[in-house]
């Protein structure tokens, strides 16, 4: 029993590798060095930039923003173009109106800006000059854009029209050199060389991608269209409590924490807002099973989602999926919704909303809002 | 009121059932049919290709006759077309077709070969004198407004609100119109290979590069990105926090 058995010590020297992981150096022995620990072990790595050196060539895309921000499909498009793109191209992106948000993520090596670019107005001359002479100023393989309504499949079709280039619309997967799009109304695949314009459908592609772009900001295009025969007249809105819960911009929703039912929907009323509910408050009768968001009910894609006393279950955060900013009011601090929102009040909803109601009645607090964009 | 020599042209194609495959109207262009006979009591009905039985539910649904312009099977429907709603002052036509590419593309090539402006997602259209006024579709509830000067191609969006009426007598009375067959130019071959969609297609993805650890802790990691927290304050100042987070991303007017 008075064997001398090995111990090994808890201390011995070791080295964080690049992703941030503890390596024990073996046969070394003795000192601790506390600086060392004091480096935080696991700390995400920043990704590595996909391109080094002068670029050979370019893939182009381009899309829309709103409110400052590409949509997912636009985030999709830069990512197609960044993952196809050979070890020597670099991906130019054109973003017609103004960006707030860091494209390095998808992928995005060059990015002009166009804040110029009326976000839901209509001028198809002047964005298919502006477009084309970024086509013509980088000479890409290909330009990938969103097959979307908000203008960008509208303005890839002209596109390939002015330049009597090939075209692949409703594209549903990408590979090298190739894509596929649907025929006959969904009854048959066709797969064909890949074309200039490649117009993609929503989630054919993954963004979250192991490198990062350069996020080099370029001029815009300059080009000035003449006055030609498309006028813009506006925009008509339809109150967001007319819509269908798909298709509202907000929403205000409604979960367990809240009793008082008029007050939201005062709430929602002031903001113009839709109103949803969890499945707790449909299952109480608090509100009518289409207004349930969530697995089992709704899948809704507003930009902004007001979450008011909704723990945030998983089935539910499924619903909001697409939603681009949460706000959840929740008097606990540690409920998952707060994981999933990007702005989180911890509070008594009842007194928030009454607060928010007084707030939305007198709209004259001072304008540091804007500043901090 | 509208002049009364305004020449109209609702461009139609033979649909498909989505469920069962057979031959039908396609809606899109049933509403572009509705729409044009909602401007003008004439209206030439257009079809590029076979003279198709599916051809008679236009009749049904408002069309004195239907002209079937013969066209080589899987030929281009651009060419005779364009030749024949030349001088026409407004073309309509679906947003996309049911049967066949469905690519949405026919209306910008006609405008181009034509040389006129060309509108999608149109939901309402109305005609004020030599210009034409369009509500267009945009997702999120809203509208958008548009004119364009005569002549124009405008494709319907499918949630256009029209209400086309299925007449069987109209269908018996009316009759499909064929003009005789050109002897079209050989086809090129078409690089596109079709296959029955019967595979999911694959997601564009990056190749996985990770090492066995790094890819267990990518498998278990949750993408939390938790936005900022307000905890403290007054109810007031918690209610201003959300409505400068509105106002910061621009989400309110006000």
């Amino acid at each position: 029993m008075n064997q001398e058995r090995k111990r090994l010590d808890p201390r011995r020297p070791f080295l964080l590798n690049p992703a941030g992981l503890r390596r024990i150096i073996l046969g070394a022995t003795g000192g601790f060095d506390a600086s060392l620990l004091a480096a935080p072990a696991h700390k995400p790595a920043a990704k590595p930039l996909r391109l080094h050196g002068d670029p050979a060539g370019y893939l182009l895309a381009a899309a829309h923003s709103q409110r400052g921000m590409l949509d997912a499909h636009a985030h999709q498009a830069i990512a197609a173009a960044a993952l196809l793109a050979t070890p020597q191209q670099a991906v130019a992106v054109l973003v017609f109106g103004s960006l707030n948000e860091d494209l390095r993520a998808y992928g995005a090596d060059l990015v002009a800006v166009l804040p110029g670019a009326d976000e839901l107005g209509f001028a198809p001359e002047q964005e298919l000059a502006w477009l084309d002479e970024f086509v013509t100023r980088y000479a890409p393989a290909h330009v990938f854009m969103p097959d979307n309504e908000t203008g960008d499949g509208d303005l890839g079709r002209r596109l390939a029209v002015q330049l009597e280039a090939e075209v692949a619309t409703h594209v549903v997967e990408l590979k090298p050199g190739a894509v596929a799009m649907y025929w006959q109304g969904g009854a048959a695949l066709a797969r064909g060389p890949m074309p200039l314009v490649v117009l993609i459908a929503p989630d054919v592609v993954e963004t979250s991608l192991p490198f990062s772009g350069a996020g080099e900001t370029v001029a815009p295009p300059a080009a000035q269209a003449p006055p030609g025969p498309y006028q813009n007249r506006g925009l008509r809105e339809i109150a967001a409590s007319a819509l269908a819960l798909e298709e509202a911009d907000f929403i205000v929703a409604a979960g367990n924490g809240v009793a008082d039912i008029p007050t939201l929907e005062a709430v929602a009323a002031a903001f113009g807002a839709a109103v949803g509910a969890s499945r707790v408050a449909v299952d109480e009768g608090k509100f009518t099973r289409d207004k349930q968001i969530g697995a089992t009910g709704k899948t809704v894609s507003a930009s902004t989602y007001l979450a008011v006393g909704i723990s945030g279950a998983v089935q539910h955060l499924q619903g909001i999926k697409a939603c681009r900013h949460v706000i959840a009011i929740n008097c606990d601090a540690s409920a998952p919704i707060t994981k999933r929102a990007d702005l989180s009040i911890v509070g008594d909803a009842q007194e928030v909303m009454t607060a928010l109601l007084a707030g939305l009645a007198q709209r004259n607090w001072p304008d540091t809002a804007r500043e901090s964009v | 009121m509208m002049p009364p020599q305004l020449k109209i042209a609702a461009l139609v194609s033979v649909g498909r059932n989505p469920a069962s495959g057979a031959p039908r109207a396609a809606r899109n262009d049933v509403l572009a049919l509705d729409a044009a006979l909602g401007l003008a009591r004439e209206v030439s009905v257009l079809h590029a290709g076979d003279a198709a039985p599916a051809l008679h539910d236009y009749l049904a649904y408002g069309a004195a006759s239907v002209e079937v312009l013969p066209l080589p099977p899987g030929a281009d429907a651009l060419a005779p077309l364009a030749g024949r709603v030349a001088g026409y002052d407004l073309i309509l036509c679906g947003q996309r077709a049911e049967a066949g590419q469905g690519s949405g593309m026919l209306a910008y090539r006609l405008a181009k070969a034509l040389n006129m402006p060309v509108v999608s997602a149109a939901l309402e259209i109305s005609l004020l004198g030599d210009e034409v006024e369009i509500v267009q579709f945009l997702p999120k509830g809203q509208r958008r407004v548009v004119r364009v000067s005569l002549p124009a191609v405008i494709a319907l969006h499918p949630l256009a609100p029209r209400n086309p009426r299925y007449v069987y007598a109209s269908r018996r009375a009316g009759r499909l119109l064929s003009a005789p067959a050109q002897v079209g130019a050989p086809l090129p071959a078409s690089p596109w290979q079709s296959e029955p969609a019967v595979k999911k297609p694959q997601k564009l993805k990056p190749p996985e590069t990770r090492q066995g650890h790094a890819r267990l802790l990518g498998a278990i990691a949750t993408e939390s990105k938790g936005g900022a927290l307000v905890r403290e304050g007054s109810a007031a100042e918690k209610a201003r926090a959300i409505l400068d987070y509105l106002r910061a991303n621009r989400l309110i007017g006000f």
